[in-house]
């Protein structure tokens, strides 16, 4: 694609957000009060900043390094951001605050377990992942495996991780939009969809890199907001907060206590391991650390993350408490019925407006909107590039094709996967998709986690093992989901599941180890006494950065 | 490259680097794992199990929070601590050991040559 053309689609594209956006805002004046504009008007604020940078980042989007790294040029601060901004979906924000409003203490479970992924990510991962890598995470495996199989598989499982991962923020989406903004459940699908394209297929990593990093200044600072006036309205008493959390809920001190949401202990510890595995093996999350100089960068990059990170997970502690206060007995809030408007997801962005008015309604629900757009960004790079590097370049092509082919099959693979996204969000309008975030991390702690675990520490890996443990995981994995409690009792209608738990995480995750641990130690081939043999050389390389992309070597 | 890598495999300073980090990163890597799966039982288990009853008892007299949201707060914390002690010891001490041990053997494979 050359420049000219470039700068002429990126205008029209320019064109067609702000008419959207535009044309929205004019709908919504007409039909709507004011509490709307407000939320529209901060948002195309958002719109307006993004596509400014994307064009700016356009221009320094040439190479495939450009494309999926930003060519390592970020640096540990900006890239702790945006992994920030990658991590926190609108799940962290509405999800947990909806959990806790609901079932009180274990909501805090989507805190503490996942926040638990990033020492383990720093600990184990990280470096070695920094060293190895160049571009995607099948980069890291295929080192001293097969290519092909390689990169089949993992290239497989990211496309399955995204789609699932992206339906279930597209869904999200348009529920919330139509609900804040007032706009067609259609027209908010068509704007992201074209924001998404915009941002990932002219401006690459470096657009995605500053959206991710925007969003999560906004989201950092809302969700401070909203704290400070809950605390504040209790003279910053945290025992006051709860004292009246532990008044309203219907379940009283119960709400304080664990035990109210998994049903079972195996559920428990199922879900507790998806959390933990698979979220410390998310690619699109793993994929930030190549944008970066080095290891210590990444490491900086990390350290970064986890506090930005760890400290919005403090924040739902009091946010969601805040909620089941300020929100469970107010009649603005609840419907004919009683029960909250717009069903529990809804609570803290009507906690924001309890606290701050139309201002801060609008300001959160254009952070939510911002958040689903930089999150979805975020999936569909890594998307792009498991299509363009590893399916295009390396299998297709067999590593023969030219920088500038592969950077216009990674744009192809934006825009249609920004198309994808519209398309599944409006089929899957109105339909019950929490159980969709399940395949995303079963996925990753099933095959992502295992195969880059054993990859970088077990000698006697070979790709027979990885290919055998990765497929059998992978369809054990669908096959427990789809016959479970989930999908095969609650969705298709039958009496009862064939598999009895909704987590199948722990046992696909074991199979998948398992499967990968018998192949390789029976795998006499030639090939895999190889691969064993390369170990030593790779594993220098992982403990010294010596030869790793992007890095100095004097 | 390939022998350079030998050459750093050799320097018995490369396996003590690697001894002292991988020592490090497990010893963190299992009180994490530790911490979250007892957050996980006690919602699991509560309130049969012992380790799992207390997290619903209030910290003190006439109070509503919980031990649960104190340990919950308290591993949040933990665990960003834990990352920044990790980052510090990684990028000054281990890595002063790692660019020494790799400039020698950059160096001794260049004579070899």
């Amino acid at each position: 694609m050359n420049r000219p053309l470039l700068k002429a689609l990126l205008t029209a594209a320019l064109l067609i957000g702000m008419g959207a956006s535009l044309g929205a805002f004019a709908d919504a004046a007409g039909a709507l009060d004011g509490v709307n504009k407000k939320a529209i008007g901060m948002f195309f604020v958002f719109v307006v900043i993004s596509l400014g940078i994307t064009w700016w980042a356009a221009g320094r989007t040439k190479s495939t390094s450009d494309f999926y790294t930003a060519g390592g040029q970020i640096s540990g601060f900006q890239n702790g951001l945006a992994i920030t901004g990658d991590w926190c979906s609108s799940a962290a924000l509405m999800g947990i605050a909806a959990l806790i409003y609901t079932t009180g203490f274990d909501g805090l479970i989507y805190s503490v377990v996942p926040f638990g992924a990033w020492p383990l990510m720093m600990f184990l991962l990280a470096d070695r992942l920094r060293n190895l890598g160049k571009f995607t995470i099948a980069d890291i495996v295929s080192l001293r495996m097969a290519r092909v199989p390689i990169r089949s598989l993992i290239a497989s499982a990211g496309l399955a991780f995204v789609v699932g991962y992206l339906i279930v923020q597209m869904v999200g989406a348009g529920t919330l939009i139509s609900n804040l903004f007032g706009l067609q459940y259609e027209i908010a699908q068509v704007i992201i969809g074209v924001l998404i394209i915009v941002y990932v297929a002219f401006g690459g990593m470096i657009a995605t890199t500053y959206v991710q990093l925007i969003k999560a200044v906004l989201l950092l600072s809302g969700a401070t907001f909203i704290t400070v006036a809950v605390l504040a309205k209790f003279g910053f008493s945290i025992d006051g907060l709860y004292q009246a959390a532990v008044a309203n809920h219907p379940t009283k001190e119960a709400v304080m206590q664990p035990g109210g949401l998994l049903p079972d202990p195996i559920n428990a510890i199922s879900c507790g391991v998806m959390l933990l595995f698979g979220g410390a093996a998310m690619p699109h999350v793993l994929m930030r650390f190549f944008t970066v100089p080095d290891a210590k960068e990444a490491r900086r990059s990390v350290a970064w993350a986890a506090t930005f990170i760890g400290y919005f997970y403090v924040l739902t502690f009091f946010i969601g408490y805040g909620a089941v206060v300020f929100v469970m007995k107010d009649p603005h809030f609840l419907d004919a019925n009683g029960v909250i408007r717009g069903g529990a997801n809804m609570a803290a962005i009507h906690l924001a407006e309890a606290m701050g008015g139309d201002i801060l309604l609008g300001f959160i629900s254009a952070v939510a909107f911002a958040t689903i757009v930089a999150v979805v960004a975020g999936l569909t790079i890594a998307g792009a590039s498991a299509i363009s590097h590893d399916l295009y370049a390396n299998i297709l092509r067999h590593g023969k094709a030219s920088d500038a082919e592969v950077v216009k099959v990674s744009r192809y693979a934006a825009i249609g996967l920004g198309a994808l996204g519209v398309i599944l969000g409006i089929a899957f309008k109105e339909q019950n998709i929490a159980y969709l975030i399940v395949l995303p991390f079963t996925i990753s702690s099933t095959v992502f986690f295992p195969v880059l675990f054993l990859a970088m520490y077990w000698r006697r890996l070979t790709t027979s093992g990885i290919v055998a443990g990765g497929w059998i995981g992978l369809a054990s994995a669908v096959v427990m989901l789809v016959v479970g409690p989930t999908i095969w009792k609650d969705i298709l209608g039958n009496p009862a599941p064939l598999f009895p738990y909704k987590y199948p995480a722990l046992f696909s995750m074991t199979i998948s180890f398992a499967t990968m641990i018998v192949v390789s130690l029976l795998d006499r081939s030639e090939r895999g006494r190889k691969e064993v043999a390369a170990f030593e050389d790779q594993f220098v390389r992982s403990q010294t950065g010596l030869g790793a992309e992007g890095a100095t070597q004097h | 490259m390939e022998h350079i890598y030998r050459e750093i495999h050799r320097d018995p300073r490369f396996h003590e680097l690697e001894r002292k980090r991988g020592r490090l990163s497990w010893l963190l890597a299992t009180i994490v794992t530790a911490n979250v799966m007892w957050y996980v039982f006690a919602t699991a288990f509560f309130p049969e199990a012992g380790f799992a009853r207390f997290w619903g008892t209030p910290i003190g007299e006439g109070m509503a929070t919980t031990w649960g949201i104190v340990i919950g707060l308290a591993q949040t914390i933990l665990f960003i601590v834990l990352v920044v002690y990790y980052i510090h010891r990684a990028n000054g001490e281990f890595d002063t050991l790692k660019d020494a041990i790799v400039a020698d053997a950059t160096r001794a494979a260049g004579d070899g040559k």
